[in-house]
């Protein structure tokens, strides 16, 4: 019997593997008590998580060189509903998400006694945002200018405030110049949930124009602005100096709060810059540590 | 029957009832998540004609499915009919050419998705220069399918009677004259379910696309517009985590849509069994 | 004039069924040119056995997600297989003909459900579950997202394609075959798992193979609930990273040399892929000679 033979073979390489790689982990154990914590990342070129690393000293120079210092342990996700249905299921995890996507399935815990809410954002008490940035290079066509110019007047401002991003302070009208042309718009899938309103808004004031916006991460938003794939690009966070210096000029549209979030169910309310840098450096490994 | 083989009988029967019963019940809960989640959030809005923040329509991608497929079919049909003629009515068996064809196919159908996603970037996206578009999605989503076609397409040949072809033959057509009128007909419903089988196939794509037709919500006006697909289309929505519902209901009629598929190739194969 | 005609359209013919080379072709130009200088560049030996991936330093080793691949496609045959084998033993033997077309057009819906659907499936059924277990049994996870919960969305998920194929081939099996063993007295089951697979081997395998493939190419369902952790695996319990899922996750903002290391990834899963195609047509043509 080939088949049999064959079949059985497979299963003992299967098993055998699947051993091997059970007792790597057995070794390890639990070597502190209580509950680990699970913790949750967003992938490496994300604007979320480049602002959050910067803003709670997770990165760390080695060498003149900033590494992100993120535990290899945490979970990785380049979707922010997976990080809030994960972390909405499981007590033990800890994450972060942009202030606009919060939702009541989390709890945002307080960062050093301050709530994460745009007013405390706006007096500085709370202190984990980061700006929203558009990227445009020299020459910029007459319709992206055009478009710029309203997201920075007053009418686009009130509809970044009513997203629950906090706006920049301004007084300029913006009227209307009737426009006719293609935008395209790409980066930073945090920004773009408020571009589309924006497009939206702008759409209604100039029904010629027409704003594409595709969806991908900051980094990309910013490559993209640089090579001309698009005209702007946007990012949710400070541009690089390797970015700068390839021409991209990044303007700030909007800042927006990073809200740390556990489960529902955690009884940790608040915590400290340095607790947060402990746990997201793979220091802190349970919850014990933190309550204590 | 000794009593050994009486309980491996029994044994046996449990666990083809047990794997049964754990398959169609896996199935039911996966049914049931998608309908409880996404059939209370079908709404009108859903269906409007123009994509916007507030409604998070569906109808511009439903359309650019619509367009993409149409693409896709158009691309690859006549290729997969074509290179299936060839396989079985021109090639001689054993020929090396063939079992070259036969190789690459079966390699064509075996690579993921992802690197589908990968090549048509390179390819279509970036040295072809088209940008994100439909047709570079359409393309891409042409050679994915081709071997689905191709084989489909074959059996179908091959099912025709000979009788057929020796009648025509002796009647005194020609062999072209013979497969255009005579056995590519008696092929159509063969032929059909290979079709329905690769729009079910571009209508769940995901990964291959996302990196050639672009995330564009709008309905694309040219094939050189980007413009997302139904799946594509979910898979955006469920990133932020804002329009979650949005994204169920999205599940449900993309759920809807491969029933519709499935019972018209379950239709089309029972014509085909009646034809015969 | 005719013959002409005939002789022309043999050859558009001819040329048609040369696309499948041309795309093989150009897929392999594409990704291999792309892939291989980045490959030489980091060296073939550290790319592919290397156990550390940190593109912000220019280290890629990509033996975690070559492993996280293997390992999530084993469990996913592991659980899939036997559940698919015996599940179209059922469909082509035991079941009611009353409710077959029932269960038949529902494992072609299991077929059609797109992938981002069953991510979200495991990450709000299959996670929590391997979640309480992790917790209640204190062992070492990461919160759910692991290699167990990969393996068993990706055994649903290769279910339909050994149902569908294994199913076709235990019909073609003739008639006679069936019906000696009972007339000789054998049980049903012994009939079947005796006479009926051993017969239909070689399209059982082609099923499982099949099966293999989709397992190791999936990707928007694994990203969901694998963790995605760019280390060497560590256990069931612990989360990875499979190629594809790196190749997704990072795509988007990678430039330069992590671009390419990106498609060079690429490039490794379609050499896996290539070697699996080669072993399923050596398989049929040692069974053509049996």
């Amino acid at each position: 019997m080939k088949f049999k033979k064959i079949a059985a073979v497979m299963a003992a390489a299967v098993m055998v593997m699947s051993f091997a790689a059970g007792c790597g982990s057995s070794d390890e154990g639990n070597s502190a008590g209580g509950a680990n914590i699970s913790v949750i990342s967003r992938e490496e070129g994300s604007g979320t998580r480049g602002a959050f690393v910067e803003l709670f000293g997770v990165e760390e120079e080695v060498d003149g060189e900033k590494v992100d210092q993120t535990t290899t342990d945490a979970t990785v996700t380049n979707n922010t509903s997976v990080m809030l249905t994960t972390v909405s299921g499981d007590e033990n995890a800890i994450g972060y998400v942009s202030l606009g996507s919060l939702n009541d399935d989390v709890k945002a815990v307080k960062i050093d006694g301050a709530e994460a809410t745009a007013d405390n954002i706006k007096n500085g008490s709370y202190k984990v945002s980061r700006p929203f940035n558009i990227v445009t290079k020299d020459g910029v066509s007459e319709e992206a200018q055009d478009f710029i110019n309203f997201i920075l007047s007053k009418q686009g401002q009130e509809v970044v405030a009513e997203e629950g991003y906090i706006p920049l302070d301004t007084t300029t009208e913006y009227a209307a110049s009737g426009v006719s042309g293609k935008v395209a718009v790409s980066g930073s899938s945090s920004v773009s949930p408020v571009m589309e309103k924006l497009a939206e808004a702008y759409q209604a004031l100039n029904p010629d124009a027409d704003i594409q916006i595709q969806t991908s991460d900051s980094t990309t938003g910013v490559t993209d602005a640089i090579n001309g794939t698009s005209d702007i690009g946007m990012a949710s966070r400070e541009l690089k100096d390797s970015e700068t210096s390839q021409g991209a000029v990044g303007t700030v549209i909007a800042t927006d709060g990073i809200a740390v979030i556990v489960n529902n169910a955690n009884s940790v309310d608040d915590l400290t810059v340095d607790q947060v840098k402990g746990i997201f450096t793979g220091k802190t490994l349970t919850w014990d540590e933190v309550t204590k | 029957m000794t009593k050994g083989r009486k309980i491996e009988s029994i044994i046996l029967k449990i666990l083809v009832y047990a794997a049964a019963v754990i398959t169609f019940v896996v199935l039911l809960f996966l049914l049931a998540y998608i309908l409880i989640n996404g059939l209370p959030h079908i709404k009108p809005e859903l269906f409007a004609l123009e994509y916007t923040t507030e409604n998070a329509s569906l109808m511009p991608a439903l359309i650019n499915t619509v367009i993409m497929t149409l693409l896709s079919l158009i691309i690859a049909v006549p290729f997969g009919i074509f290179s299936a003629i060839f396989l079985v009515e021109y090639a001689k068996k054993g020929n090396r050419f063939i079992g070259l064809i036969r190789l690459t196919t079966e390699t064509l159908s075996g690579i993921p998705s992802i690197v589908y996603g990968l090549f048509g970037m390179l390819f279509f996206v970036t040295a072809l220069g088209w940008g994100y578009s439909i047709l570079a999605g359409a393309f891409t989503m042409s050679i994915m399918i081709l071997p689905l076609i191709m084989r489909t397409t074959e059996e179908a040949l091959k099912s025709v009677p000979d009788t057929y072809r020796e009648g025509s033959f002796g009647l005194g057509a020609g062999k072209l004259r013979t497969i255009f009128r005579i056995v590519l007909p008696s092929a159509i419903p063969g032929i059909m379910a290979g079709v329905i089988l690769a729009i079910g196939r571009i209508m769940g794509e995901t990964a291959a696309l996302m990196y050639t037709s672009g995330t564009v919500p709008d309905m694309a006006k040219t094939p050189m517009d980007a413009g997302r697909t139904l799946a594509l289309h979910m898979y955006n929505l469920s990133s932020e985590g804002l329009y979650m519902d949005q994204a169920y209901a999205t599940a449900v009629i993309l759920l809807i849509l491969v029933v519709g598929m499935n019972t018209l190739s379950a239709f089309v194969a029972r014509k085909l069994t009646k034809g015969k | 004039m005719k013959n002409w005609k005939e002789k022309g359209m043999q050859g558009v013919f001819l040329l048609a069924a040369c696309a499948s080379i041309l795309a093989v072709a150009l897929i392999c130009i594409f990704l291999f040119a792309n892939g291989i200088p980045a490959m030489k560049e980091i060296g073939f030996l550290d790319f592919l056995t290397g156990q550390t991936w940190r593109p912000g330093n220019n280290i890629y080793g990509i033996l975690p997600f070559i492993l996280g691949s293997i390992y999530v496609t084993a469990g996913a045959i592991i659980i899939g297989v036997p559940i698919g084998i015996f599940t179209s033993v059922f469909m082509a033997h035991y079941c009611p003909k009353k409710i077959y077309p029932v269960l038949k057009s529902a494992t072609e819906l299991l077929a059609g459900i797109p992938s981002v659907v069953y991510g979200f499936f495991g990450l709000v059924v299959i996670v929590p579950l391997v979640r309480d277990y992790i917790n209640t049994h204190g062992i070492r996870g990461n919160g759910g997202n692991s290699m167990l919960a990969a393996s068993i969305i990706l055994g649903i998920m290769i279910l339909p394609t050994i149902i569908g194929v294994t199913e076709s081939n235990m019909r073609s099996v003739p008639e006679q075959y069936y019906e000696g063993s009972l007339a000789l007295g054998a049980t049903k089951e012994r009939t079947i798992f005796r006479i009926v697979i051993p017969a239909a081997k070689s399209g059982v395998i082609a099923g499982v193979v099949l099966g293999i493939g989709r397992a190791i190419g999936e990707t928007m369902a694994v990203i969901m609930v694998a963790g995605n952790q760019p280390q060497m695996p560590q256990g069931i319990f612990r989360g990875l990273r499979t190629m594809t899922t790196n190749i997704v996750m990072e795509m988007g903002y990678a430039a330069d040399l992590h671009r390419e290391a990106l498609i060079a990834t690429a490039v490794v899963l379609f050499v896996f892929i290539l070697i699996i195609n080669l072993c399923v047509s050596l398989l049929n043509r040692r069974n053509d000679n049996d």
